[in-house]
């Protein structure tokens, strides 16, 4: 039976600090990094003191794999290798690599600027974290080591994401990371082939949602803009380089050719080179399944969408600007805002996340009166809208993942366990329908391939044919116990103990004072510098394991005393 | 779908808000449990069905500063499995249990939603006298200190059960066969029925069975199959009874004449519908004299009361929602069906309804007529 042990760090008891242990195969693999965006002290990265009792992280993990760039999953990672200290292999796809320490930096610049934290990473320490990276491409199995294999699947979700297999020798886990398996304008659905892992892990913050359609998200974002433009007012879009910026462009197109509408909508530049080079990077990475699925076009070759100049937030009348950054935390999307936020007519539609300290996250608090640089106050009258536009695999997405993988056993990450039991029936029911005679066992024999010819014979039969000779695999193992007594009368004391608590095996005392049970030999022998300590030698072949674990962990508690 | 992009557009000025889901399997139920959830299940006769009590997106609940909502999902709160199919479900006021019916008819069942779990739990079953092959028991709750639940399949085994000591309190006592097709509690001691044949009653539980009911509707009516539903005033003075035929008539009753309607108008629906059984009259609780429809095809209708002339002749919705035919996502061939509808307890002018495809809608409706 294979032992698969997962452990989370973060995120198994708190959503939003993806981190886990898994233990497969003797070897052990980190599963993102990330850091709970809630917190401000400490308890926003994952607790890594839980590895480092076991020496140095270097020597204990493999590798560390992170499945996309969003902070919760790759956020801790800096502090994680250069300040917890870890030198081994990091794995992500390219775009994930590109992306990554220009958000870490982002984040550092926030953390740091603005709100004066002290001991946090370094930019310094962010470029050294990224050298450690080994970045992979799509469908391509990777050898770790000699035994660990790992292999990236697409997960949809954001540009660069990917749910990853861990493979050693027959065992295998399946984390998803964050995925969707509904396809949007730019991103395809994730899919992952039959294949079968020990263990399925799936993030299920969503998995008792059922999601809105994507249709009507985009009503949604569509009404806004265009009651906010009816009134004459201005909206802010601020948008992070790539993926929502192009897709929102692409529906704001659409609606205003067929409505024909007047009101210009600009992007800002620094947005079309980072759009252009992030685009580039995207098309060489997926694979021509995915290409299929997302709209081909030059990114901003649209006829009503014109480049940005920042004398325009000064223009009479409505317009639609995409900005940068995303959190209205610096640059052009907070000079625009400090412009338009004084005007009831005016909008700023908040499409992701902000993080602590931002002025994206104060007013999505509420906050109505912002302090800025030299104390000036600002007061906020335009309209703040918060559309989430990121997709989320819900229940239904769920079910389809694990359709298409069949796993033997699906591990939900989540925060409280009393609220999946469903979802978990439903699983166990829709899967495990098939009769018996469909589920997976193990098969011991070998494949004889002569000729044109197949046959799948026992193990023993193709030894004799082949004319080999079978080699037997025995473990042994010393236990030591204390015994002044002579070796005959300590073999004497084991056989009479194993006898009476081992009942349903067969317990024998042979005439050269070894003890067998079943297959199993115990001998004992004097330890060459103690008379006081007698060793037994516990020896066991391969097949009997699981036994031979068990009759060492009770010999090690010791023997009853003689009664006298 | 091009027609889907246009009709999205439409919706732009057609529609307040609006949300569109998809559900596992389709669902006959759309019941209220307290103002902030629903529960649906599904009907299929051959495999597990799923109960699932659904917390609506907390934009929808939200008073103020709906903007800062982001969240549009539905969650499931909690969910459970049932062998058979579930027709009609009933949630009993102020417990955490839930009644529900569907085929085989012999039996109801009792389930119960628990808090420290997301599991719905079955507790136990009632038994239906009378079997009755292809037909199932309709289900109302008296809600009170000792909650009974009335059920029937026809005017015969019209019973009161106790729910928890399982013993019968009131019976019909008839031999009348008359197959029901809706059952309403109205008051601790009033609850009213309809028949297939449209003939209607109300019914005082304290006294012996001497409803005060019609006879159904005269001769010349051409509807195979009625339903009805008694709105919320129906103690005060004007219409409160609405009954609706698969030929497509909406009839309006006082309680206190059932023999005359009030009122009457033909609807505009493809008439006779595919599946009378699935016909719903609904009450608006917010807005006064306005009535909804479905089960005709893939619209639901809305209908203002007053703005009718009553005679019987063909009258005009003050909304159709068209959602559920136009953004529906497998080709089929089937165009899909309503399967039920229910307003929203206080938003005055938001519905969900549910389809045939498994989607489920919720939709706030802009009325034109308003003066801006």
């Amino acid at each position: 039976m294979p032992e698969i042990r997962v452990t989370p760090l973060g995120a198994g008891q708190d959503v939003g600090r993806s981190c886990i242990l898994v233990s497969i195969g003797g070897k052990n693999v980190m599963l993102d990094c990330g850091m709970h965006m809630g917190f401000n002290d400490d308890r926003r990265f994952p607790d890594f003191s839980y590895i480092t009792r076991n020496g140095r992280l270097t020597d204990f993990l493999d590798c560390v794999i992170i499945s996309h760039f969003h902070l919760d999953h790759c956020g801790a990672l800096p502090y994680f290798s250069e300040m917890v200290g870890y030198d081994g292999p990091i794995y992500m796809t390219h775009p994930t690599q590109a992306i990554c320490p220009i958000l870490l930096e982002d984040y550092r610049k926030i953390a740091v600027d603005k709100k004066g934290e002290a001991n946090f990473f370094t930019s310094q320490m962010i470029k050294d974290c990224m050298k450690k990276v080994v970045a992979v491409h799509l469908h391509q199995t990777v050898q770790v080591d000699d035994e660990l294999e790992i292999k990236a699947y697409y997960a949809g979700h954001v540009l660069g994401a990917a749910m990853f297999q861990i493979k050693v020798g027959s065992e295998s886990v399946v984390y998803t990371g964050d995925y969707n398996m509904t396809p949007d304008r730019h991103l395809g659905a994730a899919w992952i082939d039959k294949c079968r892992p020990n263990l399925l892990i799936t993030e299920s913050t969503y998995a008792t949602t059922i999601r809105d359609s994507k249709r009507c998200r985009e009503r949604d974002f569509l009404k806004k803009v265009h009651e906010a433009v009816e009134r004459g007012g201005k909206v802010l879009i601020p948008v992070f380089a790539l993926g929502r910026a192009q897709e929102l462009c692409i529906l704001l197109e659409t609606f205003w050719e067929r409505m024909n509408l007047k009101a210009p909508i600009y992007f800002s530049t620094g947005l079309t080179e980072k759009a252009n080079h992030y685009y580039k990077l995207f098309i060489t990475w997926t694979n021509q399944k995915i290409r299929k699925t997302f709209v081909q076009r030059n990114m901003f070759e649209f006829k009503h969408i014109k480049a940005f100049d920042r004398a325009f937030a000064d223009n009479p009348g409505p317009m639609v600007v995409f900005a940068t950054p995303g959190m209205l935390h610096a640059g052009q999307s907070l000079q625009i805002f400090r412009k338009w936020a004084g005007n009831e007519k005016n909008m700023v539609i908040m499409p992701g996340y902000c993080v602590q300290g931002t002025v994206g996250h104060k007013i999505l608090s509420g906050q109505r009166k912002l302090e800025m640089e030299g104390r000036q106050v600002l007061e906020v009258k335009m309209q703040v809208e918060y559309m989430s536009f990121s997709a989320h695999a819900d229940a239904k997405g769920i079910m389809q993942l694990v359709g298409q993988a069949e796993p033997e056993s699906v591990l939900l990450v989540h925060g409280e366990a009393k609220k999946m039991e469903f979802l978990k029936q439903k699983i166990e029911q829709e899967f495990r329908l098939l009769p018996d005679a469909k589920k997976p066992r193990l098969l011991h024999g070998t494949l004889i391939m002569k000729d044109s010819n197949f046959r799948l014979v026992s193990s023993e039969q193709a030894l004799k044919e082949l004319g080999l000779a079978e080699h037997q695999l025995r473990f042994t193992c010393r236990v030591h116990l204390h015994d002044p007594r002579k070796e005959q009368e300590t073999a004497m004391r084991v056989y009479s103990h194993l006898k009476s608590v081992l009942k349903e095996h067969c317990v024998q005392h042979l005439p050269d004072g070894s003890v067998t049970v079943e297959s199993i030999l115990i001998q004992a022998a004097a330890h060459s510098e103690d008379p006081g300590t007698k060793v037994l030698l516990v020896s066991w072949t391969y097949q009997d394991e699981e036994l031979g674990s068990h009759l060492t962990s009770l010999l090690k508690k010791g023997l009853p005393q003689a009664a006298s | 779908m091009e027609s889907a992009e246009d009709w999205l557009v439409e919706s732009l000025r057609l529609y307040q808000d609006f949300h569109a889901f998809d559900l596992s399997e389709a669902t006959r139920v759309l019941e209220w449990i307290d103002d902030k959830g629903v529960c649906v299940a599904g009907y299929e006769s051959l495999k597990k069905n799923e109960i699932l009590h659904l917390l609506l997106p907390l934009r929808l609940s939200v008073k103020e500063n709906q903007g800062l909502f982001p969240e549009r999902d539905f969650k499931v709160r909690h969910g459970g499995f049932s062998d058979t199919s579930v027709f009609d479900l009933k949630h009993v006021l102020d417990t955490r249990l839930l009644v529900t019916s569907g085929l085989p008819g012999c039996h109801l069942h009792v389930w119960q939603v628990t808090e420290d779990s997301d599991v719905i739990q079955a507790v136990s079953t009632i038994a239906v006298q009378e079997e009755e092959g292809s037909l199932w028991p309709r289900v109302a709750i008296f809600s009170s200190m000792a909650p009974g639940v009335l059920h029937g399949a026809r005017l015969r085994g019209l019973k009161v059960v106790d729910l928890e000591t399982q013993k019968t309190t009131y019976s019909s006592g008839v031999g009348d066969s008359e197959e029901l097709s809706s059952l309403q509690v109205l008051d601790a001691d009033t609850f009213a029925f309809c028949c297939a044949s449209g003939r209607l009653g109300l019914v005082d539980i304290r006294q012996k069975w001497a409803p005060s009911e019609n006879a159904g509707p005269g001769p010349g009516a051409t509807a195979r199959r009625w339903c009805a539903e008694v709105g919320g005033r129906h103690r005060g003075p004007g219409p409160s009874i609405a009954s609706l035929g698969s030929d497509g008539q909406l009839c309006l009753l006082d309680p206190r004449d059932l023999c005359h309607p009030v009122s009457s108008g033909r609807c505009p629906v493809s008439a006779p519908s595919p599946a009378p059984e699935l016909l719903r009259v609904t009450w608006a609780p917010g807005l006064d004299d306005c009535l909804a429809i479905s089960g005709f095809d893939g619209t639901v209708q809305v209908y203002d009361a007053t703005s009718w002339d009553g005679t019987g002749g063909q009258v005009e919705p003050v909304f159709t929602h068209r959602g559920h035919i136009f953004l529906e996502d497998n080709q089929t061939d089937t165009a899909p069906l309503v399967t039920t509808h229910t307003w929203h307890p206080h938003k005055p002018r938001t519905l969900l309804s549910a389809a045939s495809d498994a989607s489920l809608h919720v939709w706030d409706w802009v009325d034109r007529r308003a003066a801006c």
